[in-house]
Order: structure tokens, then sequence, then C-alpha cells
């Protein structure tokens, strides 16, 4: 409960959870409103919005309608966000906890791959593997987590290497405990906060990567993304530029109402920083 | 010299990440559908007959096995040679050295901009803690963080280009319009302030959060009570030694950011028709020309080395114990 | 009582420059000599020698510096080039031209039928797409003298088939630069040489190419132009912005998106049209993957036919710019287009029944099966009847999967792989359905040629009307001929080419004499002038 008290006191965060519980409402509520499949042809394409009162947003070039493609989008959105996000940091706490527990050449060998994939623009190994394997959701998903591991690795490696030699953990051995016991069960929960806050930055940067592969147009075509209709919205952009413009707001709010929950989480967990 | 030597050991020690990117890519690459002679009948429209392509196959040095053309690859990286471009049918060395200025100059000019205003901006928000200017700086930075940048390039280009004609809509310079001197770079910089815009706005918000978290934090400190008790002006401690402090964290994530920055002006360049390595690297992922992407990776991966390394040096400069320890 | 005239003056222009007024309008004005001509350069190609590489991509930029023997007139007729005249003996085994004297090379050596030779036998029948399958049969080419050229085949060539190809098909390149040399590595073939009305002189990759008047042209005051500059513009939004902002003055086949294409045709400085492309003609394809066992069977081909609203689709979604397709031959090719031939409307209800007769109720959901369908990544107008696919044939019961590839994994997965169930792309008729046209039909396709029969199709009797046609002679029975190819074409189905379209050209009206021939945007641009 004073987690609560403690994370209301900023005004932007409260913003950003609301905006987050609008966006996953949409998520929850678009069968309910928009029953039908959002990449039927809806109407007539190129509609603007509010010129025909079935379409509140209008239709786009393919004569889909736009409303129904965002409240369905924000599903695609949130799971894009969650799973990339949950397979980045999954992949990272793992790699960075082996090699900050282990030390010596494990943690050696594990941070020359982390350089690795850090050293490499990491839009560029996206727009491989996507070239390869395809441009399926999954695939993509998949792809945007194995490029946003690094992040998360460096933090918990940190995190394990200073909480390793605690005197907590040094009780733990004399105990007989196991290595895994020990890093799951006892250095894991204190050092997981710090990546647990920047998971929400790197949930942000999934929604935005994904936004950008969609804009070259390597996105999955059988989903109704926000990407998509940004790409898809590229073509008319100088007149009918909403078809762009609503779906990019779309992103805006949820990458800010991402990042504001993220803050707002961080100060809200090291409250020695707040109350400036 | 001593900084030498630590570069040449820095370089030594990432030896082995460069390895395993290049020999990664490569792999990688292989296993992806069409290569280099799909891409270019898919170009010339077909008609090809079979014969013809196998003597492209040939040609682009496709007809031997993975491993082969995998060690032929590293022993010509032994000899620094990167190879043959595919699509350019130039060295690949030659091609990115074309497209490298561009891509300098892209990534120094929102380097730059993120950095400075950033910091401007950081201060101006640190100093009016949670009042009005910092509520609209803290704001404005995190929309320019969420906005998708293609999105912002493409409505710059309407905006600026088409309506208002005030700047140029793409590519590096005028052509043909033979500038020398001033002029010419004044040409060059009125093509590049859109996409310095673009790219540079996602990382001033950046900047701009870590250097009010970081001032917010120094200001807290022992030492900056002292000067303020000791009377000191409040613009000098802020200057001579909050700075300072508080600049080591954007000191860090310039080198942590450096391979971002090249991946996101694949779109800016996309997008305002910049012959840079960004969109060089696109094409090669399209095209398939190993030669030329795994010689972009290389350079890029040489650049984040570099760049991590003088962040090395700055950082010293800035906090003389750092300089004490292994550099 | 001055302003209101002027401004009457000033409006009467614009409607009148507003109406799609033919350029004979504008015969009355005495050409601008000078000026320089922009012209949007989508793709970047590897080489610029239209000798080795026949595409428009190429043609736009080595057309204007090389020039074939034989070019089109206005109607679209062969008319000499580089060759002033042609004959065949009567077997169609020996066609000779007779060359053009005084040409000569921008290096300033004479252009001989030792070039000719040099060409047609180490780069049109070796190395040049669609020319290598062209000049399969040629033996020899003589050269009596320095200005006969003397085509030997071992089967009978159509004259008129070799006519209408050479436009395309039959640039000349030098001899002298290119003998003993690699011809593939080559440097000519990115700073290219020819007799063209342009010289080469820069190409910055990624940035621009320029060329500037040849003196020595042998057109008499000719070219009006100074030069000609190529901007690289990869991205077409901003290739729409350059040229309102007037950085760009011509933009060639198709290049632009579709509305933004709308949107200059009604803005009066700029006219979007057709004019000047009938030569490059597509079709949009359906092709029907024949391995898999549903799509074999020619009700469920032909129920996917009448699932489709083609006329709907060309109305809202691509305008005034397509046409209903008829079958693999064009409109706009006169000498072969057949009427009357069997034609698949929009019936769903015929579908369903179809459907249902194949043997394919409807299950779970409402669907009967599932394909897959992989559309070709380029062409804006591909996407749009990508979805328009997906979205019809959910309305009878088929589930479709796009799946999305670039360029070469594209051409991979469907040409060679063959893994693909529907495929969406483009046929591009170029002139004579004996070019690449019948080649979609024919079986014994080698695995892994594009815009082939790549499909599993083996229809013998298909075939022979085929093979008859390519080798006759006579222009009525040809055409018969293929008459009869585009009767069974469209009632077997192999595959389907519902729609017609022309490249669009999207020109700054200050321009004077463009698109007055067929395949403009290739041609030399010899006559091309600038008003201020």
């Amino acid at each position: 409960m004073r987690f609560f008290r403690n994370y209301s006191r900023s005004p932007a965060a409260v913003v950003g959870l609301l905006l987050l519980l609008v966006v996953i409402g949409m998520a929850a509520t678009a069968d309910w409103f928009f029953p039908q499949d959002p990449l039927n042809l809806a109407g007539r394409p190129l509609q603007w919005p509010g010129a025909n009162p079935r379409f509140w947003f209008g239709t786009d070039n393919s004569g889909r309608d736009i409303a129904a493609q965002i409240f369905h989008g924000a599903r695609i959105s949130l799971l894009i966000g969650l799973v990339a996000t949950s397979i980045a940091v999954t992949v990272g706490i793992v790699i960075g906890a082996i090699a900050g527990f282990y030390g010596g050449w494990v943690d050696d060998v594990l941070m020359r791959v982390t350089e690795a994939f850090q050293t490499l623009p990491n839009f560029l190994l996206l727009l491989v593997f996507v070239s390869i394997f395809g441009s399926e959701l999954l695939t993509v998903v998949v792809a945007i987590g194995a490029v946003s591991w690094p992040a998360p690795a460096r933090l918990t490696r940190a995190e394990f290497l200073s909480l390793r030699s605690r005197e907590f953990v040094e009780a733990c051995r004399t105990l007989g405990m196991r290595d895994r016991q020990i890093i799951f069960r006892e250095i894991l929960p204190n050092a997981l906060p710090p990546v647990i806050v920047y998971a929400s930055v790197v949930m942000a940067v999934a929604i935005l990567l994904e936004s950008a592969l969609a804009f070259l147009r390597l996105s999955d075509p059988n989903v109704a993304s926000w990407g998509n209709l940004i790409g898809l919205g590229r073509d008319v952009l100088r007149t009918q530029w909403y078809v762009s413009a609503i779906p990019g707001v779309a992103i805006l709010l949820t990458v800010l109402a991402v990042s504001l929950v993220g803050q707002g989480l961080n100060d809200a967990l090291n409250p020695r920083l707040k109350g400036r | 010299m001593r900084v030498l030597a630590l570069a040449g050991r820095r370089l030594a020690a990432s030896l082995p990440s460069l390895l395993i990117i290049l020999v990664g890519m490569f792999l990688l690459l292989q296993l992806a559908p069409g290569d280099t002679v799909d891409a270019l009948i898919a170009q010339m429209g077909g008609g090809g007959d079979a014969a013809v392509v196998a003597e492209l196959r040939a040609f682009y040095g496709l007809d031997i096995s993975v491993a082969a053309q995998l060690g032929n690859y590293l022993w010509r990286l032994v000899r620094l040679d990167l190879g043959f471009s595919a699509i350019y049918g130039k060295p690949v060395s030659t091609v990115i050295m074309e497209r490298l200025p561009a891509t300098l100059l892209l990534m120094s000019a929102s380097l730059s901009f993120a950095f400075f205003f950033g910091l401007l901006f950081g201060v101006i928000a640190a100093r009016r803690v949670n009042r009005w200017p910092d509520t609209v700086i803290s704001t404005l930075g995190l929309v320019f963080y969420a906005t998708p940048s293609f999105w912002f390039g493409l409505m710059a280009i309407v905006l600026f280009s088409v309506h208002l004609q005030w700047l140029p809509a793409g590519g590096m310079e005028s052509i043909g319009a033979g500038l020398t001197g001033f002029a010419r770079l004044a040409d060059i910089a009125s093509h590049f302030v859109l996409p310095t815009l673009t790219l540079g706005l996602i990382f001033l918000a950046i900047y701009l959060r870590i250097m009010r978290a970081s001032m917010l934090e120094v200001l807290t400190l022992d030492f900056v009570r002292t000067a303020r008790a000791k009377g000191l002006d409040e613009t000098r401690i802020i200057t001579r030694h909050v700075l300072r402090n508080a600049m080591l964290p954007m000191v860090t994530l310039i080198g942590l950011q450096a391979g971002t920055m090249l991946g996101g002006s694949v779109v800016v360049e996309s997008v305002f028709s910049l012959p840079g390595l960004g969109r060089l690297a696109y094409e090669a992922v399209v095209q398939r020309d190993l030669n030329t992407l795994l010689g972009i990776v290389f350079i890029s991966a040489l650049l984040v080395i570099l760049v991590n390394f003088l962040v090395d040096l700055v950082y010293a400069q800035l906090d003389p114990r750092i300089a004490k320890g292994d550099g | 009582m001055d302003m209101t005239r002027r401004r009457a003056l000033a409006t009467s222009a614009a409607i009148a420059a507003s109406v799609n007024l033919p350029h004979m309008a504008f015969a009355q004005e005495t050409p601008r000599r000078g000026g320089t001509m922009t012209v949007h350069f989508a793709t970047e190609q590897r080489i610029l020698n239209p000798s080795l590489q026949a595409s428009t991509g190429v043609y736009i930029v080595g057309g204007k510096i090389q020039e074939p023997l034989v070019d089109l007139d206005g109607a679209g007729n062969p008319a000499p080039c580089l060759a002033e005249s042609w004959e065949s003996t009567p077997d169609g085994m020996t066609i000779t031209f007779r060359l053009r004297r005084g040409v000569t090379w921008h290096d300033g050596r004479p252009f001989t039928s030792a070039d000719v030779q040099f060409t047609a036998m180490e780069m049109w029948k070796k190395i040049l797409n669609y020319g290598t399958a062209l000049q399969q049969f040629l033996d020899a080419v003589e050269t009596p003298d320095a200005h006969t050229a003397v085509f030997r085949y071992s089967r009978p060539m159509p004259l008129n088939l070799l006519l209408r190809a050479l436009p395309d098909l039959g640039y000349v390149s030098a001899k002298h630069i290119y003998e003993g040399t690699d011809i593939r590595q080559n440097p000519a073939n990115t700073a290219p040489m020819g007799t063209g009305p342009f010289r080469f002189v820069q190409y910055e990759r990624g940035q621009f190419i320029i060329a500037e008047r040849n003196p020595t042209y042998w057109r008499e005051n000719l070219p009006y132009l100074d030069r000609i500059v190529w901007r690289v513009i990869t991205d077409r939004s901003a290739a729409a912005a350059q040229m309102e902002a007037g950085q760009v003055l011509y933009s060639p086949f198709s290049s632009l998106a579709l509305a933004d294409l709308s949107r200059l045709g009604r803005d009066p400085r700029f006219e979007v049209t057709t004019r000047g492309n009938q030569g490059n003609a597509r079709t949009n394809t359906l092709e029907f993957n024949h391995r898999n066992p549903i799509l074999a069977d020619i009700r469920v081909r032909r129920a996917i036919a009448h699932a489709m609203n083609i006329p709907f689709f060309i109305e809202n979604f691509l305008g005034d710019y397509a046409k209903l397709g008829t079958g693999p031959i064009p409109s706009t090719s006169p000498d072969f287009y057949p009427t009357g031939m069997p034609q698949y409307g929009f019936d769903r209800a015929l579908a369903n029944r179809m459907l249902d007769e194949a043997g394919h109720r409807r299950g779970a959901g409402g669907v009967r099966f599932t394909l897959r369908l992989n559309p070709a990544p380029w062409g804006e107008d591909i996407a749009l009847f990508t979805t328009f696919i997906q979205q019809s044939l959910q309305e009878v019961g088929i589930r479709v999967e796009i799946v999305r590839l670039d360029a070469a994994g594209f051409l991979r997965t469907v040409y060679n792989d063959w893994n693909f169930d529907l495929a969406t792309g483009w046929h591009q008729y170029r002139n004579d359905p004996a070019v690449s046209t019948t080649v979609w039909y024919r079986s014994g396709s080698p695995r892994g040629a594009p815009w082939t029969n790549q499909f599993g199709v083996v229809d013998a009797e298909l075939d022979t009307i085929i093979d008859g046609a390519a080798t006759e002679l006579d222009p009525t029975r040809r055409k018969a001929r293929y008459e009869d190819f585009v009767r069974r074409a469209n009632t077997e189905l192999p595959i389907w080419m519902p729609i017609e379209q022309i490249f669009l050209s999207a020109i700054n009206r200050r321009l004077r004499n463009h698109s007055n021939m067929p395949r403009w945007g290739s041609s030399s641009w010899h006559d091309l002038w600038l008003a201020s």
C-alpha cells in the first residue's frame, strides 16, 4: 500500500498509468466494439474521420476501418511489448546472473557475446533476422527480444557482481545451499527491481522497433498493427495524412504511458531520490 | 604514447567480439532465402537463362561451399581486404569510404545537437525541479522520445520543404550547382538540418532525462552544500563543480548509444535520401550483398569501439579518480 | 482594368494547362535550347549498359547514352535508328541491316558493323536477359562492309518479332571498349559510352548521375537540352515532395505513390499520364501452384476468379490508371490483341457453388481451406491487390495468409523452391508475346527461372500452340495463332491475369516533346526541350 502511495505522489506517473489503462481497455474491448475482422473491406477507401458516421477514424487505402485497427492494434502492440520484453528480460537475466555469479572465464565468454550484440547496431540485426526468418508476428517479436537482451543482461550482471560478495550469500554457502538456489532464491529477488524498471524502457523500444519495421514494410501483414497502418499511410501522407497520424499518436501515447509508468516505478522504489 | 598503447590494448580486447559478430552474421545470412543473383534477376525483370544464371553465380563466388566462402572471407579480412561489393562492382572499402562521410556527419551532428540541448535543458529542468519549466521540459522530452522518428521526418518534409519551402526535401547537397568553399558548406548544412533534428530528437530526450536525474543526484551531495554554505555563486557552483560530475553518466551514454544511433540512421537516411552507411546496409541486406554488409558491420563495430574508447578518455579527464585505475 | 485583364489571362491559361491537351497544341512553339532535365531515379542498378541488362531501370539512364539498331516511332512502328534499313530473306534465316553512316562514338571513333557483330554475339546472345532467348538461334553476324550487318539464323526468325524486340534488346556497345576484357567487370558498365545524344559525365552512387549534351550527335542540331541529372530518391513521398518543389521534373514508371500521382495529376503544373508508356504495359497476375492438389482442380481456380470483383477494385483502388484485363496480351498491342476471349465475371454465388462442387465444404469458422499468398514486394498496386485478394477470398470461405518476403526471398521461394500456393506480381509485356509472355505458360522452363511456368502446369496443346506461333512468319497467321493461345490460356486458367496497367509518368509541364512515342521513358530524348 505504501508503494501505491509512493507511486501516486508523482502526477506524471499517475497520468501514465491512466493512459496505459486506456490502451489496455481498448485491447480488451476491441471485439465488443468491432466484432468483425479489422482487416476486412469495410467501405470505400480513404474516407476522412467523421465523414461517415460508421467510421470514427475514417478508412485507410485498403478500405479498412481505422478505428477497428486502432482497437485491435492495441492488442498487438501490447503483445509485442510484453512478449518481446519478457524474452529480452528473461534471456538477459539468465545470462547476466550466470556471468555475474560465477565470474572468471564464464563471465568473460558471456560478456564477449553481450558486447558483440551491443556493438552491432540492433536495428540492423533485426533487419537481418526478419529477412531470414520472415515477417510473421511471432518471428518479429522473438527477433526484437533477441536484439534487446544485452542491456538487461548487463544490469543483472552488475547487480550480481555487487551482491554476490555480500554477507548473506556467504551465509547461504556455509549452510550448503546449491548455486542454483542461491541465484534464484536469494540474489535474484534483490537484483530484480532495477531490471524490472528497465523493462519499461525495453517495452517502449520494442513497440517503436516494430513500427519502424512496419514502416519499411517488413512487418506481419496479416495482423492489424499500428505500425502497418503507418506504413500504409506513407503512400497517402500528403493528403490523407490521418492514416499515418492516428496510429502514430496511438504509438506515441502508448510509449509515453509505458515510459511514465516505468519512471513512476523507479521513483516509487527508490524513495530517497524522490521528494526533491 | 600511452594513449596509443591503451587504444591498441582496447582493440585487442575487442577482437573476440568482432570475430563473433562477423562469423555470426555470415552464417546467419546463409539462412536467408535467395542470394545476390536472385536480387539481381529481380532488378533485371527476368529473362536470364540457366547458363547465364550459373555464370552469374560463379561470377559472385557463390558456387563454392559455405565453409570455403567463410574461409575465403576470413583470410581476406586478416589482410584487411574487405572484398568486392556485389551491388557496386567495386571494392567494399571504396564503397564504404564513399558513404562514410554522410553517416559521420549525420551522427556527429545529431549527437552534438542531442548532447548540447540535452545538457542545457536537463540543467534548466533540474534547477527548476518540479516547477513548470521542469514539467514542460520533461513532458516534451518524453513526447520526443515516444514519437516514431520516420513519422516525424516525413511530417517535417511536408511542412518545411513542401509547404514552407525553407529547406530541401532530401539529398546531401544541391547537384550540379557547382558550389565551392563556404557556399558549399552552407548548402550541405541546409540539407542536414531536418535529418539531424529527426535523428537527434530521440537521443535529446534520453540525454535530457539522464542529465536531469544526474544533476539532481549530484546537487544533493555534501560538497555542493558545503560550497553553498561557503557563499559561492550558484551559477559558479553549477558550472565548476556540479556539471563535471553530473556529466559522467551522459558521457557513458554516448558510448552505449553509438550502436543504436547507427541503427536509427537506416530509417532517417531512407526518408531523406542521404547516401550513408545505414541505407547502404539496408540495401546490402535486401540484395544479399554479404561482403558489403559484413564490411559495414565491421566498420560500425570499430566505430563503436572507438567511441567507447574516446568516452573512457574523456571520463578519465572528468573524474581524475578514475584515471588512476586501469583506464 | 489592367489587373483584371491580367488575371483573366492567367485564369484562362491555367484552365488550358489543366486540361490534358495533347502535345500537338504546343507544336507552334520553337524549341528552346539549353536547360537541365532532372529525373527521379528510384532504383539504382548494378550496371548501366543496356546491351547487358534489359530493364527500364537501365534504359532510363543508358538509353540516352547508347542507342539501339531500331527504335519505335510515335505510332509504335519500328523506325530506323542506328540501322537505316533492313530486309529479310523469305525463309527468315538471314536478316540484313544497313547501318547509318557518319555516326561516331562519344570518344570519336566511328561506329561500324564490327560493333554490331561484337555486341550481338558477345552480349545479346550470351549475357543479355531476354536477349539470350531471342538470339538463341543466331549463328553468326557477318560484316561484308563497315555499314552492313548480316544476321544468320539456324531457325526462321519472324522479322516483325525481331523488329519489335530490338528497341529494347538491340542496344549497341563499342567493340573497342569491351573486346578482350571481362565484359561483366568492365568499368564502362557504370560509365557507359555510346552514340547517343547525351554523354556520360559522372555517377555518384547513392546520389546522382550526370550526362551532358553530345555536340557530335548524328541527328543534326540535336539534342536541345544541355544536361540531364538523375537524382537518386528511394523514398516515394520524398520524391513527390521534390517534384512539387521543382527539384525533379520527371518521375517515370509509376515511381510515386498512387495518391500522389492523383494529386499531381490535378495540379496544373504537372501532367500525369500513361502516354509514352504504351510499350510498357503489364498485367497483374494471380499465379496458382498446381502442385497443391486443391489448386490443380480447375473448378477451384475458376471459383477463385469468380470470387473477385475486379471492376470494383480497379475503380476504388487504382482509379483511372488501370483497366480490366482480358488475358495475357494487353490491349496496347493492337497487332496481337484478341477480342471475345473467355472471361470470369464477379459472381460470388457461383464461386461458392463451384467450391462446394469441388468437394470443399465450409468447416469451422466458415473456412473451407487455407492458402498462402506470396506477393511480389514491388509496386503499390500489388500490395493493394494482395489485401483485396485476401478480403475477397475470405468471403467465399478461403482463408489467405500473406507471406511477406523481400525481392530475393520472393524469387527464390516462389520460382525455385515452389514453396507457395498463390502468388501475385506483374507480367511485363514486351511488345511481342514471344518475348516474355508465352514463357509463363509453356512447360519445360528450367527450375528457378522467374516469371516463367514454375507452377507445375503441363498443357501439351498449349505448348504446341506456343511453339507454332513463335516460328510463324506470316503476320496474319501469327496473330491467329496467338488468338488460339489466349483462348486456351483463359479457358484452362493455369494462371490468371485480371488487370491491365500501363506505367504512369509524372511530368512537369515545362517539358516539351515528351511522351511522344510508346517507350518514351526508355528512349533517347533527343528532341526533348524545356520551356522557361
